[in-house]
């Protein structure tokens, strides 16, 4: 592992990036580390750049750590290039970001200045002309040292060693040649409409002109290789109110019939039904949040995705109901019965885990019902740690008929603070599969062993059917 | 009730078991077992481990027993019932679980016989051999390949997890081999087609009726019952007998977090979220037959099976009866006839007709022992050898080193070099009967040539018959701390801190003191958990390895002795048993190790050769008393000599003066940890100057007073090897031979298994008994206790010895060879080429550079100069330099890249070592002009045999200034003829009145200095009191020492600089070592980014700045960023 970046502190120090980790320690062993997310820096890059279009919108992300500026003719706007500069690192110095800005004729000149802090264009070490490792050491071995150095130069010997890349970026740097940068686009929301010359009051057409728009919605969203987790339609009444429905689906989605099926949902749940007035004489759908979503073929015998189709059945419940209130449980890999299952929203991102399969033919081993807190029992068992004979559960007497187990259960030791330990953390516990004279099952254990307390303790914990 | 346990799991299923075999055994003994089996995956490796511990069990508790005794202050003798009780009654049953990789439920099979161990070592070697090291690939059909005289518990379920095959599977000779190694379909195998058991099991009965069992568990999971009833069912319909066996993966219960935290290892995951892969309670320890009872009382049967399935087995560890290869013997000739032939041979041949009286009484001796220990074969088969190598054109230098030369029968047959007749040897330290052990005899070759004689022993005997031995690697204090941590969910940032605060390889793990220090608080349960589990798992097998040169030769088949191995590299296949195994049962293992010096030496010998100096050889004693060889040896002037060369020996030269090879062999024992922390070095320095008296502690009245005389004698009553340490123990402390013994084992050993502390009570009391100071017997013990990590025996001593006259002999009379030998056997030694060439200059040797008219691949001598050859330039190949030799003189690059038919790279790399001088181009014009020549020729000019460049205008490069040079040279060949950095930086540190090394070690004692250098070595040996760090200018060396408190404080500098100042005091010994003991260390490595004068970019700009140079930091000539080799550090 090898540092990526430091901070000031950290520069002081004598540590800098490409430094090993170990060695780092080796220096500083207090050394504060944090895992490299190339992702958020990226993403900050990316949102620093939406900021900068302020200043022009011919605006080039130059990853990992610069940002080009095309200026021409946008310095007016801000009194003059030293003052849109100011007006930059004051704007960054707010964000507690600093920054070093440079000017040139050439995005190259300008970025490489930048880069190594130079004044000058003859001032810039080799290395600017990026020409890896190789060409930079050759240079500098032949006592070739700066940008100047190589400028009063002829460059035909330089083109005959070090090919002609080398030569047309110091045509760059030299600003002898100026290639234009490639802005950065955002792409929009995607944002459909449509206006009436007469206003509609109608359910029905208003339906079929969301449908519409939800088609060219989906089709821009192909087209882009995305599915929508947010859709709003906005109805815009001729008095001027404007209705807003909003969707959420559990994953992306351009599924033109799912969104009519939510938006019918999210009609029919509304406190106050549409009141289309004098009629809408504008609609419009706007997708603010969309993933991306792959084109699935689809096969000649097309099976039910049952997921999908339990997907689609959450996403409807949840329009409805609300997004909190549709809940799944979710398998958790434990022994401990309580910890088992984890209760979540049915919406939710995290991942999912499989139940533990039982054996085809043989009776579960859990039970359907678990109470979530054992009820404490009174239990006559054989000894030591033999099988219930009888209980009482709620004043009531049950004869054990039959009895499987146990299944012994040991506590998480690594929950109690000391429970790696001998005799430490909680009790293991006997779970018994028992079934009564009635036919009724329970689920019961003890707790404790008899080596771990003298009078261990019984407690139901749930009900098979 | 009666139970046989006979399916443990132990530490040798690496990562599966959480006991070790040791541990299965004595908690058997404990709960009365009648038998334990350990029956570990696709592996016998812990076998022998546990074997061993049964077999020397009534012994250990007896010693326990006695001690308990001894502390109570009764009388130290053993009741008859109290002898009794020590007794085992337990049997060791030595299996294997066969884990298959074709859905195979497991099998665990033992040998009833012999032949059905045979059977079942074969059986894993065809699936070792299939598989990259580590893994075992098995089939069903293996298995009934294999069944003869296999004993096998049938499970109901699969453990098998993923093992990855070899993609080439090796092929040996394995003759009648039934299923041979077959090419894997695919690389990785995973279960692909489950079989369930109860088909397995029809199978297996079909074809193996009456020796197969159906194995079942009950675990408490909450169907035993039910499934118990179907088992019975399939067992009555099969015809198998029910066997009980709890499967257990530890051997108590308290085990059970350990186990987790070992499972999550293996999964690479954390005990938060292994979920799972863990087990649901702490129910797979060894119960007792109570216990099995109460959980089989339903099937009762199934429980007496295992006596009844223990009385069939027939097998003990002991059968393997071992037999050395007989090819070493030719017809007609009987082993010890050959052998007696061979010696005497040689001896008339050495000592003409008349042999001394000692050395002919040596031999009888030494060949009656043979012949009744039987040993003939052995000694046989290492003289074949050494006479293999010897018989190599040119002849690869060898020699026996360890305690081998203790016997004049291995001198004799040019095995070792000490001769006996000017030495003392001991052939008891080498081979005694009552040490139940086979000899070991260690032979070192050229390091480079050492292969040659490994592929003659695979040629020879075959790889059936020829394998390496294993070795176990065990959990160390911080890899144990790491993956613990690991397992714990800790982040990597706590872990690492915390292994930080564990130094070195060995010793315990973190202690309380350092973690402190380190921002720890050694309450935190975190904290208190991570150590607790980590100690646990410390000592435990982690993986397992080859030994570095250790053989086993077999007569019979190996692989039906032990599964044999693939190794990581190619054609080397290695057994599963390591060195203590291997000595437990007696197998013969030859070391076959590689040692530098005897290359370097060989080097030298064809450069004397050459030279028509003369011809040389270490058969050929060189007489061992050239006083002007010791002469310089006393100077302390070493470099380069084998052994004596370290900072520590240069600086002991001057006060121990050696003047005869005996003292050469004190010289290599002295520095080394083992006398140092046994405080042995000063009081023999003392006497040995004749500054104290030497005298020799005696025993009280009864006992014979001069009985240390005779242990301590030649080494002035100071023990300084690990024979004196043995003797010492058996006439002062009244040890037995076997004691001795085992003290001599648990001292090679006792890092992994402890147990010094028995040895330490009962040789301090038996001294103190016997009438000697309380604190010289601690301090014999003491000693002895280093002697554990790196104590030399005085045999090998000796060996090595040979090896620093010889090698001093060479530096003193052809200084241009040794070196050239030296550069030319590198990496080796202590110094870098750099220290090696300027030691050479010193003693007035001419050293030319490297040029391509001149140079070949070696370093060569030249008219008496050393001509530096091409292998000096980094990244340089050597058939470029032989195409370079056979096509000069060259006239210019061009020419030399097109007859050379040189890539660019090649020309390149010779540009910038500045090697084309002689084409008219210093390094920088070499470089330019290089860069333009094409890599292939045009077709059109070849035929011409024409120029193809043009002439070119000058391009007015900027010239080079000779600091530039000097880096540039350090860069390309680490070493500069030009100068040394430091003296473009003397003008600097005078300013600052910095000393160079030369005037600071004038001064006098006592004076406080400044003193800058470049980094050679930094070290902290034995326990790391003190730092020793070696610096470097143009006018010589000063050597620093720094204590570690004062360490802790400046890490930083000392740890990361390539260029210090160091202020401190001189201090100078009455010898005239002169030290500066520091104060204060100075990190000055920028200062070195001067030679090359650049910063042309920086001016202005703040020194630090984040976002400068991304690529070139520092210093931005890339150069600088390693202008200098990396010094040599401790860890």
């Amino acid at each position: 592992m090898r540092l990526v970046a430091c901070d000031t502190e950290a520069l002081a120090l004598g540590l800098m990036p490409g430094t090993a980790l170990a060695d780092a320690r080796a220096r500083v062993p207090d050394l504060a580390v944090f895992g490299h997310d190339p992702a958020a820096d990226m993403a900050l890059l990316g949102w620093l750049a939406d900021g900068c279009e302020r200043y022009t919108p011919a605006c080039m992300l130059d990853p990992p750590q610069s940002l080009l500026l095309d200026i021409t003719g946008c310095e007016h706007l801000f009194g003059d290039e030293t003052r849109l500069a100011r007006d930059v690192r004051a704007r960054l110095q707010r964000h507690g970001l600093s920054c070093r800005i440079a000017l040139g004729a050439t995005p190259d000149s300008a970025q490489a200045k930048a880069k190594y802090a130079a004044r000058a264009i003859s001032d810039l070490p080799v290395e600017a002309l990026d020409g890896g490792d190789k060409v930079h050491k050759a240079l500098r071995r032949a006592g070739l040292r700066s940008i100047g150095d190589l400028a009063i130069r002829p460059r035909k010997p330089l083109a005959a060693r070090f090919g002609k890349s080398v030569v047309i970026r110091l045509a760059r740097l030299l600003e002898e040649e100026d290639p234009r940068i490639i802005p950065r686009r955002s792409l929009p929301i995607i944002h459909v409409a449509q206006n009436f010359a007469e206003p509609i009051s109608r359910t029905n057409d208003v339906l079929a002109t969301i449908e519409m728009l939800a088609g060219r919605a989906a089709l821009q969203l192909q087209e882009r290789g995305q599915g929508g987790r947010r859709f709003e339609v906005r109805l815009f009444r001729s008095d001027g109110h404007v209705a807003l429905l909003a969707i959420d689906t559990g994953g992306p989605t351009r599924d033109a019939a799912l969104l009519m099926r939510l938006i019918r949902e999210r009609i029919d749940a509304l406190a106050d039904p549409l009141d289309p007035g004098f009629g809408y004489d504008l609609i419009a759908l706007e997708v603010p949040l969309a993933e991306v979503l792959a084109n699935v073929q689809v096969g000649l015998e097309t099976r039910v995705d049952t997921d999908a189709a339990t997907a689609a059945l959450i996403d409807r419940l949840s329009v409805r109901l609300g997004a909190q209130r549709v809940r799944q449980f979710h398998a958790r890999q434990s022994h401990i019965p309580e910890r088992a299952a984890l209760e979540r929203a049915a919406q939710s991102d995290a991942p999912k885990a499989d139940w533990p399969k039982s054996a085809p033919d043989e009776p579960a081993m859990r039970p359907f019902r678990l109470f979530e807190t054992p009820q404490p029992i009174e239990v006559t068992a054989g000894f030591p740690e033999g099988e219930p004979r009888s209980f009482r559960w709620r004043r009531h007497v049950h004869r054990v008929a039959r009895v499987e187990g146990p299944e012994r259960i040991s506590p998480e030791w690594w929950r109690h603070a000391r429970g790696y330990e001998p005799g430490n953390g909680s009790l293991t516990r006997d779970y018994y599969r028992v079934e009564d004279n009635e036919g009724r099952r329970f689920w019961l254990f003890r707790r404790g062993l008899y080596d771990e307390m003298e009078r261990p303790l019984w407690y139901l914990h749930g009900i098979f059917a | 009730m009666s139970y046989a346990e006979l399916a443990c799991t132990s530490s040798y299923s690496f990562l599966r078991g959480a006991s070790s075999p040791s541990d299965y055994v004595a908690e058997g003994i404990r709960l009365g077992l009648t038998a334990i089996g350990i029956a570990d995956r696709n592996s016998v490796s812990g076998v022998v481990r546990a074997w061993k511990a049964l077999r020397d069990a009534p012994d250990e508790a007896r010693s326990a027993f006695l001690a308990a005794k001894r502390e109570a202050g009764e009388l130290e003798k053993l009741t008859d019932a109290e002898d009794a009780a020590c007794e085992t009654h337990i049997r060791f049953l030595a299996g294997s679980r066969l884990v298959f990789s074709d859905g195979t439920p497991d099998i665990i099979a033992y040998p009833a016989t012999r032949q059905g161990w045979g059977n079942l070592t074969r059986l894993l070697t065809v699936g070792n051999m299939r598989a990259t090291k580590g893994s075992c690939i098995l089939r069903f059909d293996d298995l009934l390949d294999h069944l003869g005289d296999l004993l096998l518990i049938a499970m109901t379920y699969s453990t098998a997890d993923e093992q990855e095959a070899h993609k080439n599977p090796p092929v040996y000779p394995f003759k009648e081999s039934a299923n041979p190694v077959e090419p894997p379909s695919h690389l990785k195998l995973v279960s692909t087609a489950p079989q369930d058991w109860e088909s397995v099991l029809r199978r297996l009965v079909s074809v193996h009726a009456g020796k197969v069992w159906l194995g079942i568990s009950t675990h408490h999971r909450g169907k035993d019952k039910r499934q118990l009833a179907r088992y019975r069912k399939a067992a009555n319909a099969f015809d198998v007998s029910l066997i009980a066996t709890n499967d257990p993966l530890y051997a108590t219960r308290v085990q059970r977090p350990l186990h987790d935290i070992v499972t999550c290892i293996r999964m690479g995951t954390t005990i938060q979220k292994a979920g799972f892969a863990l087990e649901a309670n702490a129910e797979r320890y060894i119960k007792t037959a109570d216990e099995m009872g109460q959980l089989f009382h339903a099937c009762p049967e199934a429980l007496t099976e295992t006596e009844r399935f223990a009385a069939q087995i027939n097998f003990d560890l002991e059968q393997l009866k071992y037999e050395y290869p007989h090819e070493a013997v030719p017809d007609g000739w009987t082993p010890d006839e050959w052998l007696a032939h061979l010696v005497w041979e040689a001896a008339y041949e050495r000592y003409g007709a008349v042999i001394p009286e000692k050395i002919h009484k040596s031999i009888d001796t030494e060949l009656a022992f043979i012949r009744t220990e039987k040993f003939a074969y052995y000694f046989l088969t290492v003289h074949d050898l050494v006479k293999f190598a010897r018989d190599q054109k040119p002849p690869i230098l060898c020699q026996g080193r360890g305690s081998a030369a203790n016997s004049t029968v291995c001198f004799l047959l040019g095995v070792t070099s000490v001769d006996p007749l000017a030495n003392t040897l001991l052939f008891s330290r080498f081979i005694s009967s009552d040490r139940k052990e086979p000899p070991d005899i260690d032979v070192d070759f050229e390091h480079e040539r050492r292969e040659e004689v490994m592929q003659y022993i695979y040629r020879r005997y075959g790889r059936h018959r020829a394998a390496i031995a294993g070795t176990i690697i065990h959990y160390r204090p911080r890899s144990a701390v790491r993956e613990v941590g690991k397992a714990l969910g800790l982040t990597e940032d706590i872990t690492t801190r915390m292994v930080s605060t564990v130094w070195g390889s060995f010793g315990s793990g973190p202690d309380e003191r350092r973690l402190v220090e380190a921002g720890f608080d050694p309450d935190n349960p975190e904290i208190a958990r991570l150590k607790s589990l980590s100690d646990q798992l410390l000592k435990f097998p982690r993986h397992l390895s080859q030994h570095v040169g250790g053989f086993i030769l077999t007569e019979n088949r190996l692989d039906e002795t032990v599964p044999i191995h693939n190794g990581a590299m190619k054609d080397r296949n290695f057994i599963e048993w390591d060195k203590d195994d291997i000595d437990a049962l007696g197998l013969m293992k030859v070391d076959v190790l590689a040692l530098g010096m005897l290359t370097c030496i060989r080097k030298a010998y064809d450069l004397m050769r050459e030279q028509g100096i003369g011809d040389y050889d270490l058969k050929v004693d060189i007489d061992s008393d050239d006083p002007n060889v010791y002469d310089m040896l006393c100077r302390g002037e070493s470099l380069g000599v084998f052994q004596v060369e370290s900072r520590a020996q240069m600086n002991m030269l001057p006060r121990m003066k050696p003047r005869s090879l005996y003292d050469l062999t004190i010289q290599v024992a002295i520095v080394r940890p083992g006398p140092i922390q046994g405080d042995m070095v000063h009081p023999y320095l003392r006497r040995r100057n004749g500054e104290e008296k030497v005298e020799y502690p005696s025993p009280a009245a009864p006992y014979p007073q001069d009985e240390l005389k005779n242990v301590l004698g030649k080494t002035l009553g100071v023990p300084l090897f690990q024979e004196q340490a043995m003797n010492l123990a058996i006439t002062a402390a009244e040890f037995s031979e076997a004691d001795a013994n085992r003290l001599r084992k648990a001292m090679a050993t006792f890092r992994n298994v402890g147990g010094m502390e028995h040895f330490e009570i009962m040789m301090v009391e038996g001294m103190v008994r016997r009438g000697y100071e309380r604190d010289f017997a601690q301090r014999c013990f003491g000693q002895i206790q280093g002697f554990g990590s790196y104590g030399f025996p005085e045999s090998h001593a000796l060996s090595f010895a040979r090896l620093v006259y010889v090698s001093s002999w060479i530096k003193h009379y052809y200084p241009a060879i040794f070196a050239a030998a030296l550069l030319n056997s590198q990496p080796m030694g202590f110094y870098a080429p750099a220290q090696i060439v300027r030691d050479a200059q010193e003693n007035g040797v001419e050293v030319r550079p490297i040029d391509v008219n001149g140079s070949g691949w070696d370093n060569a001598i030249e008219q008496g100069a050393l001509r530096l050859g091409m292998r000096q330039i980094e990244g340089f190949r050597e058939v470029w330099a032989h195409a370079i030799v056979q096509q000069r003189p060259f006239a210019s690059i061009e020419d030399l890249a097109r007859r050379a038919v040189l890539p660019p790279s090649a020309v390149h790399l010779l540009a910038d070592a500045d090697a084309v001088r002689s084409l008219g181009f210093d390094r920088r014009e070499g470089a330019w002009e290089a860069r333009r020549t094409p890599s292939d020729e045009l077709p059109l000019f070849a035929a011409a045999n024409a120029r193809e460049l043009g002439e070119e205008a000058d391009a007015m490069l900027p010239v080079m200034p000779l600091s530039e040079h000097v880096a540039a040279d350090y860069q390309m060949t680490r070493l500069s003829l030009k100068g040394h950095p430091m003296q473009f930086l003397r003008g600097m540190f005078a300013r600052e009145s910095v000393l160079s090394c030369a005037e600071a070690n004038k001064v006098k004692n006592g004076k406080q200095v400044r003193v800058a250098g470049v980094v050679l070595v930094r070290q902290r040996p034995g326990k790391g009191n003190a730092i020793f760090i070696t610096i470097e200018d143009e006018s010589g060396v000063t050597n620093i020492l720094l204590w570690a408190r004062l360490f802790d404080r400046q890490r930083r500098a000392v740890m990361a600089s390539r260029l210090i100042i160091a202020e401190g005091e001189i201090q100078r010994s009455k010898e005239g070592v002169v030290h500066l003991m520091a104060t204060n260390i100075i990190d000055r490595t920028e200062d070195l980014a001067q030679l090359s004068e650049t910063h042309q970019t920086n001016v202005g700009k703040p020194k630090i700045d984040e976002f400068a140079r991304p690529h070139a930091p520092r210093g931005s000539h890339p150069r600088d960023v390693r202008i200098l080799p990396k010094s040599r550090d401790f860890h």
